[in-house]
């Protein structure tokens, strides 16, 4: 069975355009013409490279030279396109070229949603993985830098201080590395943990204090965020978002400003849902270990939440503290078996601090 | 039976791609893309540009783009290559705690890659693009290039940037007057001094109209680089014209802001056909060389590097 047509051949040497009638052997399934001198062309199926463009179809064949065949007739394009169809001679990129718009409408609501998740989602969630590739110098670099700019100007206490670091030495921290504690003077009721191990705690919150165990508590928390790096998941976390989008549009510039600001508010960085879940779980613990009666805990929090009601405690912006924290704490107490006892010396030293 | 057809004495330029043809294209591509996380980038770019030449005619007959996305990962590959030696020369010296030698080989690395960039794309591209199975091509000297590119990058920099409207007309000149198309030559008679004025004018114009004139500016330079284009062959010529008008490009920019805007970035492929198509209808071509007695010239050239190294520096050289 022969198909035939009118098309129109270059010859890959010049441009002339030589009108020539081709045949289509789908048997043999080679495309046959004659070009002059009666000199008979015969290519191969496999070997033609089918292009549509603007509206004509060009068959192109050969290497060096390429030659080109120009066809118009849309019946005869059709019946090769479907018998190559058959032959599965297509590739992935024309079965889904052919697929239509309505697939290719589909395929970009499946391309948003695979985007919207991606940024929600998964990024978030792999940035926050990808810390273990960042080394823990860095951690402790951005963690001086900080401390060092802010510390400048701000009324350390030197004595307290001093207390609060005899404090610490006395419980056992379960900590990776070497924990520095500074006491501020300030109305600000709020603590916070630098990735390098220092841990700056406001007068203002140890002034809301009844009990060591409460101070034990609020150590316990910061020193669990210290241990597992989590100033520097939510770095990588919020800066995921910032990557993703850079890399679609191709700005690199931004990263480093977005490290900057978050380093800026390493003292309002707000920890995920999850990372106060494991510093609740684990403080509780460190709590439990010391002896230490692990209501303190639950007492501090409480006391923070009825502060609440006058001024906003910072400590409650950066560490949010819902109803359902205070909750899981009081199930870890009437659940978990733990034994305390009067510790005399940290009351004391605990004294020194507050006064 | 065979004839030779008559010879167009005139000459017609268009684009005919359609903006959905073009959005099944692009959305293949992304999904393609996505699947294969990001491997599939250079077949993508091949498909594009291949659609995109296609549908360009000139009396009827298609821009072929032959380039195939197996050339452009492989020149993806080399690229990768000479962008990662520079890297790690920078950690090398980073790390022997000379920062600032790291920085400045860095630097200087990425510059010295610019004009062979620039050089690579114009082979690559230029020879991979034909009509009627003839292949353009770009002759230009790699070594000459690079040194006349430092040479106007120095006199930039020594002149605080008012050399650049001369580095850039000079190069454009170099640039497009080593293209051929087949035996024909292209040329280009830009001038810096001419384009300077006419950016220092269209600056202060646009600033006292606050931003209005920024169209008819648009139109001035497109006017600059296509009047001052030309092609020859022998005594022969065609000389290209512009009639592209700042109420034109005004009224195809807000609508593409619109198309923008209304479809949240969906309608991409639209405002791409709907610009191809305008700046093709109005780019007219005047002349006597007969295009059926172009012959075939340039030698084929598959090496994509320089392509994809303009693509790592997001450059997009090829005018």
């Amino acid at each position: 069975m022969k198909e035939k047509t009118i098309g129109i051949f270059f010859d890959g040497e010049s441009a002339i355009p030589k009108e020539i009638e081709v045949f289509f052997d789908i048997e043999k399934s080679v495309l046959v013409f004659e070009t002059e001198n009666n000199q008979i062309h015969s290519w191969d199926l496999d070997g033609i490279a089918f292009q549509t463009k603007s509206k004509n179809t060009y068959l192109e064949y050969g290497n060096d030279p390429i030659q080109n065949i120009k066809i118009s007739d849309d019946d005869f394009v059709n019946r090769i396109h479907d018998f190559r169809k058959k032959e599965a001679n297509q590739s992935w990129y024309h079965k889904l070229m052919d697929m239509g718009i309505k697939a290719h409408i589909f395929f970009t609501v499946f391309i948003f949603a695979i985007i919207g998740l991606g940024y929600f989602y998964a990024i978030p969630w792999v940035a926050e993985k990808a810390v273990i590739i960042i080394p823990e110098d860095y951690d402790s670099h951005l963690g001086s830098t900080f401390f060092e700019q802010n510390m400048l100007f701000n009324d350390v206490d030197a004595k307290k201080t001093k207390a609060l670091n005899l404090f610490a030495k006395e419980l056992n921290l379960k900590n990776t590395k070497k924990l520095k504690f500074t006491v501020v003077n300030s109305p600000i009721v709020n603590a916070f943990a630098l990735p390098d191990g220092n841990i700056v705690v406001f007068s203002g919150i140890l002034n809301t204090m009844k009990d060591y165990d409460e101070l034990v508590g609020l150590i316990g928390h910061e020193v669990v965020h210290v241990n597992h790096r989590h100033s520097m998941k939510m770095i990588c976390r919020n800066l995921s978002g910032y990557i993703f989008v850079s890399a679609i549009l191709g700005d690199a510039n931004g990263i480093m400003a977005t490290i900057g600001d978050n380093v800026n508010s390493f003292q309002s960085l707000s920890y995920s849902r999850n990372f106060e879940h494991e510093a609740d779980v684990e403080g509780f613990e460190i709590l439990a270990l010391n002896k230490i009666n692990p209501k303190g805990m639950s007492n501090l929090f409480n006391r923070l939440q009825d502060k609440e009601v006058v001024t906003i405690p910072e400590f409650l912006s950066s560490h949010p503290v819902t109803t359902e924290r205070i909750k899981y704490i009081n199930e870890l107490i009437k659940t978990k078996p733990f034994q305390y006892q009067e510790n005399l010396k940290l009351k004391k030293l605990f004294l020194a601090i507050k006064n | 039976m065979e004839e030779t057809l008559q010879t167009p004495t005139d000459y017609q330029l268009e684009f005919n791609g359609k903006g959905s043809e073009f959005f099944s294209v692009t959305i293949v591509n992304w999904l393609l893309t996505i699947l294969t996380f990001g491997f599939y980038y250079p077949w993508a770019k091949a498909r594009k540009l291949q659609f995109l030449y296609g549908e360009t005619s000139l009396n009827g007959d298609s821009f072929s783009f032959h380039g195939t996305g197996k050339e452009m990962f492989r020149g993806f590959i080399k690229a990768i290559l000479i962008i990662g030696f520079l890297y790690s020369l920078f950690f090398l010296f980073l790390y022997l705690k000379l920062p600032i030698l790291a920085i400045v080989i860095l630097y200087l690395g990425i510059l010295a890659l610019v004009p062979f960039a620039i050089h690579g794309s114009y082979r690559y591209r230029m020879s991979r693009t034909s009509w009627r199975g003839i292949r353009f091509g770009y002759r230009g000297n790699r070594k000459e290039f690079s040194i006349n590119f430092f040479k106007w990058l120095f006199f930039t920099i020594f002149s605080f940037g008012i050399y650049g409207s001369w580095m850039s007309i000079n190069m454009r000149n170099y640039i497009l007057g080593n293209i051929r198309f087949g035996d024909v030559e292209f040329n280009s008679d830009g001038d810096g001094g001419d384009y300077f004025m006419l950016n220092l004018k269209g600056y202060l114009l646009t600033v006292c109209t606050l931003g209005i004139y920024a169209f008819w500016w648009q139109q001035k330079l497109f006017e600059y680089y296509i009047n001052n284009l030309s092609m020859s062959k022998g005594d022969k010529e065609i000389a290209l014209n512009s009639t592209v008008t700042g109420g034109g490009f005004f009224k195809l920019a807000i609508v593409n802001i619109l198309i923008i805007i209304g479809t949240l970035g969906i309608g991409y492929a639209w405002v791409v056909t709907r610009t191809m198509k305008y700046i093709f209808e109005n780019i007219e071509m005047e002349g006597n060389i007969d295009l059926n007695l172009l012959s075939q010239t340039e030698e084929n050239y598959k090496d994509a590097t320089g392509e994809d190294i303009g693509d790592f520096l997001d450059m997009d050289f090829v005018m």
